[in-house]
């Protein structure tokens, strides 16, 4: 098959390449049709794009490289989180770009859900996959993302291992879906994941993103998911990657009327990561909690911005990410809240916290506000600090050593977020995670502030 | 020798000597109470026996049954039997508070209590000092109320079982019953084996906590010394007569 680059799309190429697939025409109209929307875009460049201002896209990110769809077989995939829970969870492994294998609780299936591989799905399940696929992202031209930039328009034109979800009407499942996409190949990796969500229906859908060690490559991965009316969604991503991954991520929500949707990212690993958790709030007394952790270390680079549209009245969304930093590493939150001049009732809160462990760190923090309606509740604030000096002493007055006790503290910081989580496996991953990190941290190196100091009274 | 030594002790904060040459002595099996007008020392003393960072000893000594404190972090003093209930203890956000009180018995008796056996003991303590079972579930002195966190502080003497108890002012805020509860909770505590420094504005706690000896402090020195009568007389006159003798 002839070989993609990334950086030089051909129509030829992706032609031959959803042919031999063996994909519907239509889909293939609408990568080519996306693949000439990529003609006119060219890489995002920090001047000229305020949603990049903080991240260099040329320093940060590679595009020349070529499109893995090869697949590899015979790795050993890092163990799912779900695999030690008592519940039977799906799993889906998405290796190299290709789809490895897919598993399907016969309790899932006896109820009607459908878990497979995308092109599969886009033949079999061609009415759901054809309405929904790219509606977040740059196929509907009247839709939220008909603007998005050459990272997600590549995606509509060239992804490659894809899964399908779907969870009809009135569905609830215990247990979890983990996707997990695992990379050992060096390339461009464009995994894909399209999810609806039939109305009362509840699922938690997680992201598992792992690599083998010094791999060079870029992941470049949507996610859409479609939660119609009632329906109740948790969309957990964990960004476990090795040091050698560039990682950008856009996982979408589109939220129905009366929908509660949580999304929770857990970032530590990977060179660079971009993540855009966004969700459209297109339904009345839709509800979105985006929640996310991070720890980022020397040479880390996290741009985080997670988006919540209020485009229905009377909808909920409270934004919460807490980070910690250390060694030159590099973090920028930015919050985007737009609240249709229709939405009225609407009630949005927006928060992120920052705790720099070492110096040499940067933490940026915008919060971005576009509210086109006044009948509103909003609220957002963000703060940067480091460990208080008094907690360390309290704890250390108390016998605990001091790497002891600043451990309690960075997961004390993190706990807020993790309390709010009870999805069956996730706390314990993100703990270990976040305790992974801080066992790894030069807590010599820990500054704490004693400004608090002065106010002892 | 006496088991606590504090020899001519200076200390500074911020660059200012708040102590200027302090001497205290007190053995295991005693209580000494330290009395003395806002912003006289008392606190800087405390922590300075505990370890606290903002304050630098300048001069002198502090020695515990016969090792310099001075030179050991606060971890190694709880090690070593030092206990300080802080005037104001801070709320530490997201530390579970059972998981801290474990991990702080396990650290300073160098031994891994089984969990189960933890908790009954906890849960022991927590009812004899009226701590609510509730606080389990919460952070460290999160949402405490001013008395709820005094109480907590005793309750972690009573688990770390010290053997020099610093108390500062954990009888201010209290109610009445409240006071006879601590005041009971570190009387179960006492025995030949705890030294007690008691630091307080009132004698009302004095009543239940009987003080060996009584010393005063003023402007960073100890200006006066004396049995329990000079508690008493102290809480009659007030500190005027002080300031014109120091
Ligand atoms: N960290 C600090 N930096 C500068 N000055 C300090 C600091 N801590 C205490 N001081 C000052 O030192 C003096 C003694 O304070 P300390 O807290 O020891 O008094 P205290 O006797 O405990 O008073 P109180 O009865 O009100 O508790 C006060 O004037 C106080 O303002
Ligand atoms: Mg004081």
């Amino acid at each position: 098959m002839t070989d993609l680059l990334l950086d030089q799309l051909t129509e030829e190429a992706l032609t031959g390449r959803s042919d031999a697939a063996g994909e519907p025409s239509w889909l293939r109209d609408h990568r080519l049709a996306a693949f000439k929307r990529t003609l006119d875009q060219s890489w995002p460049d920090s001047r000229k794009d305020e949603f990049w201002r903080s991240t260099p896209f040329d320093r940060r990110f590679d595009v020349d490289r070529s499109v893995v769809t090869s697949g590899t077989t015979g790795t050993v995939v890092p163990a799912s989180i779900t695999a030690s829970l008592d519940e039977e969870a799906a799993l889906v492994r998405l290796v190299d770009g290709a789809v490895l294998d897919v598993h399907l609780p016969t309790s899932f299936a006896e109820r009607g859900v459908v878990i497979t591989d995308l092109a599969t799905a886009a033949n079999e399940h061609a009415d759901l996959v054809r309405s929904h696929l790219g509606s977040l992202t740059s196929a509907d031209p009247e839709g939220t993302g008909a603007h998005s930039d050459k990272t997600v328009t590549v995606s509509d034109a060239a992804w490659t291992a894809g899964v399908f979800v779907h969870v009809p009407a009135e569905v609830e499942l215990e247990a979890p879906i983990s996707i997990q996409v695992h990379v050992t190949a060096p390339g461009a990796h464009l995994p894909r994941v399209l999810a609806v969500l039939g109305h009362h229906a509840r699922a938690a859908i997680y992201l598992e993103h792992t690599s083998e060690p010094d791999v060079d490559a870029l992941v470049d991965e949507v996610v859409e998911v479609i939660a119609q009316d009632a329906s109740m969604l948790d969309v957990v991503s964990l960004q476990r990657w090795d040091d050698g991954v560039q990682h950008l991520a856009l996982q979408k929500v589109q939220a129905h009327r009366d929908t509660s949707v949580r999304h929770l990212s857990v970032t530590t690993g990977g060179s660079t990561v971009r993540l855009l958790p966004e969700c459209d709030l297109v339904g009345p007394g839709a509800e979105v909690r985006p929640l996310g952790i991070y720890f980022a270390d020397e040479g880390q680079w996290f741009d985080l911005q997670p988006y919540v549209r209020h485009i229905a009245p009377h909808a909920k969304s409270d934004v919460l990410f807490k980070g910690a930093l250390q060694g030159r590493s590099r973090t920028v939150f930015r919050g985007n809240i737009y609240v249709h001049k229709d939405a009225v009732g609407t009630d949005t809160d927006e928060n992120n916290r920052s705790l720099i462990l070492t110096e040499g760190a940067r933490a940026d923090a915008t919060p971005f506000l576009e509210i086109e309606c006044a009948d509103i509740t909003a609220g957002h604030g963000s703060a940067t600090g480091q460990i208080d000096a008094l907690h360390l002493f309290y704890l250390e007055s108390r016998g605990i050593p001091r790497d002891e006790a600043l451990r309690l503290i960075v997961a004390g910081f993190f706990r807020e977020v993790l309390g709010e989580i009870d999805l069956p496996g996730v706390e314990d991953a993100a703990v270990a995670e976040i305790e992974a990190r801080v066992e790894a941290a030069d807590l010599d190196q820990v500054q704490v502030n004693d400004a608090a100091l002065q106010d002892l009274g | 020798m006496a088991d606590l030594e504090i020899r001519d002790l200076k200390v500074e904060a911020d660059g200012t000597e708040l102590l200027h040459g302090v001497d205290i002595e007190l053995d295991k099996g005693k209580t000494l109470a330290l009395m003395g007008p806002n912003g006289s020392g008392k606190s800087t003393l405390a922590y300075a026996i505990a370890g606290h960072p903002a304050y630098t000893v300048t001069g002198g000594s502090v020695r515990w049954k016969g090792t310099e404190l001075n030179d050991l972090t606060p971890d190694e003093r709880a090690k070593l039997g030092v206990f300080l209930a802080m005037q104001y203890p801070v709320e530490v956000p997201g530390v579970s508070l059972t998981n801290f009180l474990r991990t702080a018995v396990n650290a300073v008796n160098e031994e891994d209590v089984p969990v189960r056996e933890f908790m009954t003991r906890l849960r022991e303590q927590m009812s004899e000092l009226g701590v609510n079972q509730s606080f389990l579930q919460r952070s460290i002195n999160e949402g405490f109320s001013g008395g709820e966190k005094k109480r907590f502080e005793i309750l972690q003497a009573a688990l770390l079982r010290p053997e020099l108890a610093v108390l500062d002012e954990t009888d201010s805020g209290l109610d009445v019953d409240a006071l006879k509860t601590v005041a009971e909770g570190v009387n179960r505590l006492s025995g030949p084996d705890l030294g007690v420094l008691i630091i307080t504005h009132y004698t009302r706690i004095l009543r239940y906590i009987e003080p060996d000896e009584v010393h005063v402090m003023f402007e960073g020195r100890i200006v006066a010394s004396g049995g329990p009568e000079l508690a008493d007389e102290l809480e009659e006159h007030g500190y005027e007569n002080l300031k014109t003798t120091a």
